[in-house]
């Protein structure tokens, strides 16, 4: 085929879903975000430790939004948020100095472990890349990032979409564990 | 005939508007584009057919009786075994038991004046134009002189998939099922064939 014939798209978007589907994402998005923020803000945030970081937006969109997408069960969110994290620090702290540097090897290192472990998930990249750029914050936890931020607040995030994606007769999740 | 035949045969197709419709009434929203998810749909059905159409082999479906006619046989004692019998057919044999060709009704037809195709009706229209049938021609003429042949034949292990478009391609009804020595040791019909959709549930 055509090198730019190809850049025309060959198919049409999926279909649109109904208003309850989207009313459960709503309160499963609000949800999850409002225990991951009332932890952080109402009991970290003096003592220096942080919960919330912002690839959980992106991890709530598919938790809540997508919950059938291979991309958005439990191992998916798990592993793709721990194991980047750990490419994000390890990153940060071999090519910190040369920030660019770091920052794109942590993302593209972290495609590619979560690729290898079967644990793809978007926001993983924005975890990892998070350790490079989050700032002093960040930087101060050290290897602590990957399990608190990162580890902790996908598992509240999952026990969130656990308990509200199974309300809805017309949802289960997850697909697989 | 035959190539009208084969394009119905052609395997059902599914479209984006149908993967559209199935995705609408599933609730949810589905990760995956109509067309990737036709390509999915495809390979996962040729797969399964495969798998179905090579489940049964033509030794489990066969007709394990089979009537041969032998090559010498006049035509009366052909045309009455079959009659006889109930069938439409049958394997011809040599001498030592080895399938030279094949007799069926076709066969009789076309003597009887009918086209290439055979049909009874051409043979019907023939006989009311001439006032009177031929059958006659036929008297001192042995089964080796009117059967078709080479014979179409198989193993016991083709599988029914292959047994139905052998049957297409070569428009034939029936496949003589013979051993290594070309003896023969079964038959598959159309009928065995249509029986057989059953055992595939």
């Amino acid at each position: 085929m055509n090198y730019f014939e190809k850049m025309k798209g060959h198919t049409q978007s999926p279909p649109g879903v109904g208003a309850l589907e989207i009313l459960w994402s709503w309160i499963g998005g609000f949800l999850g975000i409002a225990a991951v923020g009332l932890i952080h803000f109402k009991l970290l945030d003096q003592t220096g430790l942080m919960l919330i970081i912002g690839s959980f937006g992106a991890s709530a969109v598919l938790v809540y939004g997508a919950i059938r997408s291979p991309l958005a069960q439990p191992r998916n969110l798990i592993g793709g948020h721990v194991l980047s994290a750990l490419i994000g620090v390890a990153a940060h702290q071999y090519l910190g100095s040369v920030p660019w540097l770091a920052s794109a090897a942590a993302v593209a290192t972290a495609i590619a472990l979560m690729h290898l472990t079967k644990t793809l998930h978007p926001p993983g990249g924005a975890t990892a890349l998070i350790a490079v750029i989050g700032g002093d914050a960040v930087h101060r936890l050290g290897y602590l990032y990957v399990l608190m931020p990162a580890g902790l607040g996908a598992l509240v995030l999952l026990t969130v979409a656990l308990l509200v994606n199974n309300l809805s007769p017309n949802r289960r999740y997850p697909e697989f564990w | 005939m035959s190539s009208a035949n084969l394009r119905e045969c052609a395997a059902v197709d599914i479209s984006d508007q149908d993967v559209v419709a199935a995705m609408k009434s599933m609730q949810g929203y589905i990760d995956i584009t109509p067309a990737d998810f036709r390509e999915v749909y495809r390979v996962a059905y040729a797969l399964a057919k495969e798998r179905m159409m090579n489940a049964l082999k033509a030794a489990d479906i066969m007709s394990r009786a089979v009537r041969a006619i032998r090559a010498d046989d006049d035509l009366i004692a052909a045309a009455s075994l079959l009659a006889e019998k109930g069938i439409s057919g049958a394997p011809v044999i040599d001498g030592q038991g080895r399938i030279v060709g094949v007799i069926s009704e076709k066969d009789f037809l076309r003597k009887m004046g009918a086209e290439k195709s055979g049909s009874f009706m051409q043979v019907i229209a023939l006989c009311l134009k001439n006032k009177g049938c031929l059958a006659t021609a036929m008297t001192n003429r042995t089964a080796a002189d009117i059967m078709t042949a080479p014979a179409i034949t198989a193993a016991a292990d083709i599988s029914v998939g292959a047994i139905a478009a052998l049957l297409m391609e070569k428009n034939i009804n029936r496949l003589p099922i013979v051993d290594g020595g070309g003896r023969p040791v079964g038959i598959v019909t159309r009928t065995d064939l249509v029986n057989s959709y059953c055992m595939l549930g």
